[in-house]
């Protein structure tokens, strides 16, 4: 026995030697914090003759294809470039970009979902001198505001401009043209109480009147455009998704929109089950002809017109009063660079490359289901006529010009969807929180967020 | 002599080094000569380095290392900035981290009180089965679930309780309609359903544990019994359930430990909603530090919870040991 007490000082003597050893070398964990950007290289817009291999890391499904076709577009008019396409799933990326980007093996584009820390942590190029380099900055600017990153590391919509991509998301509202004639909707509703008539038309006539995935955040999408619609105007919404200093959405148009959605749902507008319903079977439901209205984005229009041809229309949300501005939610698929590329300038050549030539362009429609931005006399995609993709098409076109396009909240800050938006959204619907304390909760998550 | 003096139960060593100390101490016991003790005892020592130099660098330091973490405000890359006992203040002060250790807790009751329960009893009559096709089908069919992913359960499940799913269909062929409901997204039935998702998985786990310790008990002792007069239930208070103490902790520790750590069936499953109603520790702490990068804050919650299992895991163990 004595023997066991003996091993046993030792193994306590090993360990306080080894928890003092990790004490004596504990110092702050993490890296150092050297301040200011990373120094841009001098960029240059040539891609030279040398053999290239152009690294892309994009999210899995259809953005494979899309980029790949790119990639061989790219390749067919710079012949030293080979385009390399590999993939992670949009949750893993998400969570280990900034592994990836601080590690030694980088991407030379990578597709960002959201840019938190990473460049307050140097981690993506600036594109500040490409943006002098080929101009962008003669093209309608309010396409790259979400990529703009304040000194602070923070604040977006301001500063230099670390992400650019090919095309963009946008919000508004399907509708299903079989159903919608059925209730006698002979024209997109013009305001939100028209539109609200045409749900409780719906509802009288036996069918679901909207779609939505209120699992995952689909409901947030209308309650955004309630609030933008009642508010007037985006620009509190768009400064809060931008983390401006002093943003606020704990106001009127917030408690207004969110009153108007829980009617909404309590007059079973809305799925009784919408809190269950996900992004995969919100739209297969849509498609069964289970819902008149399906406020989404068009990322779904390449879908709906392929299972059944114009049988699908999409208009804006409805403003408050009529004839009122339009406003649509929209997200870049960015495409960043990363610090450690080796190829920034051939990465930076293949950004404007899918923003202005006119088959890449043609591409981003087809294959990505995004619309394509970049300079304004840019060739327009052909789309087919009456085709859901041809109306967001439209839409999109129309917002950049009026200044129509706003962030998703859901950018604002890494957990604001997942933390506060979905299941805030979720708690109204089933009656469990007032729209008073849903805009105070929200904001109050916001700015803890944010250490404010 | 050295398996003698050993107690039943604890052959199979779930931590290398400590069994080897274990040994080398019986070994030891054993010598009579004091100075072939001390050469023979040094030279057990050399014999755990490899393996509690592996506990200490996998095991030991990112524990420590979690410790010191929470003690800062860190976002995985960049500089760390001390935060002092912020991020613990935050565990106890925002209702959602605090409100996600209570659902681990309640979870405990699927994944822990069930199984063990339901387990004792599918066991007892597994027992009295004859060997035999009929047997082999129930262990095996209690079993499968084990097997699948947790992320694959997760998968299967969502789609039975969705509002079409398996779970209301059987509802409405049987005429309880006014019971169907979508129940992953019901707030009141959410966190229940995720914990029928646990005692579906654990079931067979406890099921063919507890079998295995039925097979060692003497079959004297129940015929002992049967003799004295006692009937199926006397039998199970008696015989089984006395002779199972120590599967019953495995079993119990175990599960605990998967409810209190629950993550996978979360996550696939509802993602923490609708609203908070199921949202657990494991769920938190993937987001904050994956999500949010707050590491800092994801490893207080970390520590936290493992002080906590810990905390619910030694009285049972304590349990386990007494006579």
């Amino acid at each position: 026995m004595r023997s066991l007490i003996h091993y046993r000082r030792n193994l306590r003597a090993t360990g306080v030697a080894a928890v003092a050893a990790l004490l004596l070398a504990a110092c702050a964990p993490g890296g150092t914090s050297e301040a200011g950007p990373v120094p841009s290289k001098p960029a240059s817009t040539s891609i030279g003759s040398e053999p290239v291999p152009l690294k892309l890391l994009v999210t899995s499904g259809v953005d494979v294809p899309f980029y790949t076709a790119l990639g061989k577009l790219f390749h067919a008019k710079h012949g030293n470039v080979t385009v390399k396409v590999e993939n992670q799933d949009y949750a893993t990326l998400t969570t280990t970009i900034a592994r990836t980007l601080a590690g030694d093996n980088v991407p030379d584009l990578v597709r960002v979902p959201q840019l938190g820390n990473l460049t307050k942590d140097h981690l993506l190029l600036s594109l500040d001198p490409y943006v002098e380099a080929y101009g962008w900055n003669a093209w309608p600017q309010s396409q790259f505001a979400s990529t703009r990153v304040g000194p602070d590391g923070t604040q977006r919509g301001t500063g230099s401009l670390y992400a650019a991509g090919a095309g963009f998301g946008l919000t508004g509202v399907y509708y299903n043209k079989a159903l919608a004639q059925r209730i006698g909707m002979t024209r997109p509703p013009a305001t939100v109480a028209e539109f609200e008539q045409l749900l409780a038309k719906a509802k009288d006539a036996g069918l679901q009147p909207i779609m939505t995935n209120g699992k995952d955040g689909g409901s947030v999408y209308p309650l955004q455009n309630l609030m933008i619609s009642y508010a007037g105007d985006a620009q509190a919404v768009q400064d809060w998704n931008y983390t401006k200093p002093g943003a606020s959405i704990d106001n009127a148009a917030t408690v207004k929109g969110a009153t108007t959605l829980q009617r909404w749902g309590r007059a079973g507008y809305l799925p009784a089950d919408a809190n269950d319903i996900d992004q995969t079977r919100a739209p297969a439901e849509f498609i069964k002809g289970n819902g008149v209205f399906f406020p989404s984005g068009n990322w779904q229009a390449p879908n709906l017109d392929k299972t059944a041809p114009g049988q699908f229309g999409f208009f804006l949300f409805p403003p408050d009063v009529a004839g009122g501005p339009s406003y649509a939610m929209t997200a870049a698929a960015n495409l960043g660079i990363p610090a450690k590329s080796q190829n920034a300038d051939v990465a930076a050549a293949f950004l404007d490359f899918v923003q202005t030539d006119q088959q890449a362009r043609q591409e981003t429609v087809t294959l990505g289901g995004l619309v394509p931005a970049g300079p304004t006399d840019a060739p327009a995609p052909t789309t087919p006529e009456g085709s859901a993709v041809a109306a967001t098409v439209n839409a999109f076109q129309k917002l950049l010009k009026s200044n129509g396009l706003v962030g998703f909240m859901a950018d604002a800050t890494a957990s604001i969807h997942v933390n506060s938006l979905v299941p805030q959204t979720q708690l109204l619907l089933a009656g469990k929180t007032t729209p008073e304390a849903f805009a105070a909760k929200v904001q109050s998550d916001y700015e803890r967020d944010l250490g404010r | 002599m050295i398996a003698a003096s050993r107690p039943r139960g604890e052959a199979a060593p779930s931590v290398p080094a400590l069994e080897a100390m274990r040994q080398a101490a019986t070994v030891t016991d054993s010598s009579s000569v004091p100075a072939a003790r001390r050469r023979r005892s040094w030279s057990a020592l050399l014999w755990v380095v490899p393996a509690f130099g592996m506990y200490g660098v996998f095991v030991l330091f990112p524990m420590l290392q979690s410790v010191q973490y929470s003690f800062y405000d860190w976002d995985g890359i960049g500089p760390a900035t001390p935060a002092g006992l912020d991020n613990w203040k935050a565990i106890f002060t925002q209702p959602e981290l605090l409100q996600a250790v209570v659902h681990a807790f309640v979870l405990v009751v699927f994944y822990t009180v069930l199984p063990v329960g339901l387990g004792l009893v599918a066991a007892s009559f597994i027992r009295e089965l004859r060997p035999g096709a009929f047997s082999t089908t129930a262990r095996v069919v209690l079993f499968v679930p084990q097997v699948l992913p947790l992320v694959a359960a997760g998968i299967a499940w969502t789609w039975m309780y969705s509002s079409d799913g398996l779970v209301n269909q059987v509802l409405r062929a049987v005429g309880l309609d006014q019971y169907t409901r979508a129940w992953l997204g019901d707030l009141a039935f959410a966190l229940p359903a995720v914990g029928v998702i646990g005692v579906w998985v654990m079931l067979g786990f406890c099921t063919v544990l507890l079998l295995a310790g039925i097979g060692k008990i003497d079959p004297a002792l129940y015929e002992a019994a049967r003799l004295e007069g006692a009937g199926r239930v006397g039998e199970f208070f008696a015989v089984t359930l006395p002779g199972l103490r120590r599967e019953l902790v495995v079993c119990t520790t175990f599960t605990i430990i998967a409810a209190l750590a629950s993550f996978d069936v979360v996550q696939v499953a509802t993602q923490g909603g609708p609203g908070y109603q199921t949202m657990v520790p494991g769920v938190q702490i993937y987001r904050l530090t994956f999500l949010q990068q707050h590491v800092g804050q994801a490893s207080a919650l970390a520590v936290f919870l493992a002080v906590v299992v810990l905390v619910v895991i030694w009285p049972i163990q304590r349990l386990g040991r007494e006579k």
